[in-house]
């Protein structure tokens, strides 16, 4: 028998007894240490990647929001008893490290969409016919490349600057060469997801070149993690 | 269930419908705390970055055509 886990908590009475989780299963909660974690007993060895799935899962990780922010893990954690209340153990201080840094927060995310300048465009359509005009071509996609990426770090830090006084950490990912230019994680504590709507909602309206995606509140699936566990595990630097 | 938090999906024209599923499988598949050194959850996390990578994708793609659409309009 294995269990499929869901999320950890750190106040068991944020769970509802009633919860269903994957294909209609009973969650149960499981009290490891002083935290405890949403389960479901599963008899398979791996569980499938359905949307389905996928969307059960949220479903029992939300449940808990309103009452307290979950660490929630990724989907297909499958394990056993033993190897749960092993990790658990081992990692509480970081762990806790991680509550006490997500507590009372949810996570807003954000995706920035690009169209590339007509001025790009053009260049890369150009025909490559003799040797000059391969270096030619060469060298404006080196300085494309550069421009692309200083307009991504400008959105980075323009968006920034719109919410840093509102969000207690971020995860940030640019990507110059995409058309998704930027998806950002903001941890937001509750009592400020107001104003971050309106704040953001405010700063849309100055970028109209850009293209938006506003999402929220999650649980915070981007700040669950904790920091150097593959090196840990695999000695990886 | 009634939520006090009720989530969001703000756009500016894209179906809400499709855009919270792909934001939920954004999630779910590609974040969240791993119990590294499991072979289930190894094996596991192939499929997922792989289906994780075809979400966004698919997203962006969606999103492309809609202001392709706009643009001719």
């Amino acid at each position: 028998m294995k269990l499929y886990a869901y999320c950890l908590v750190e106040d068991p009475d944020a769970f509802d007894a009633s919860t269903r989780g994957i294909s209609g299963a009973t969650v149960r909660l499981l009290q490891i240490d002083e935290l405890a974690v949403l389960v479901t007993d599963f008899n398979a060895d791996t569980i499938a990647v359905t949307r389905e799935n996928a969307l059960d899962h949220a479903a029992v990780v939300r449940s808990v929001l309103d009452r307290t922010t979950p660490l929630p893990f990724r989907f297909g954690t499958l394990v056993t008893e033993q190897q749960l209340r092993s990790y658990i153990s081992a990692r509480k201080p970081a762990l806790q490290t991680r509550f006490a840094h997500v507590r009372g927060c949810v996570e807003m995310s954000v995706k920035v969409i690009r169209e590339l300048s007509d001025e790009i465009k053009t260049q890369s359509r150009d025909e490559i016919t003799t040797g000059t005009s391969f270096l030619e071509e060469k060298r404006r996609e080196i300085l494309g490349s550069e421009q692309k990426t200083a307009e991504a770090r400008e959105i980075e830090t323009w968006l920034h600057e719109q919410v840093g006084g509102l969000i207690r950490d971020e995860q940030v990912t640019i990507r110059p060469s995409e058309k998704l230019v930027l998806a950002a994680a903001h941890l937001v504590e509750r009592d400020k997801i107001g104003q971050y709507k309106e704040k953001t909602a405010a700063a849309r309206k100055n970028r109209p070149e850009l293209h938006f995606l506003f999402s929220g509140p999650w649980p915070p699936y981007s700040f669950a993690n904790i920091e150097l566990e593959f090196k840990t595990q695999f000695g990886v630097s | 269930m009634s939520s006090s938090f009720d989530q969001i999906i703000v756009s500016e024209e894209w179906e809400s419908t499709d855009l919270s599923m792909l934001e939920t499988l954004d999630h779910v598949l590609n974040r969240g705390l791993v119990i590294a050194g499991e072979i289930t959850i190894s094996v596991a996390d192939i499929d997922l970055i792989f289906i994780g990578l075809n979400v966004l994708v698919s997203s962006v793609e969606t999103a492309n055509e809609v202001l392709r659409k706009r643009q001719t309009e």
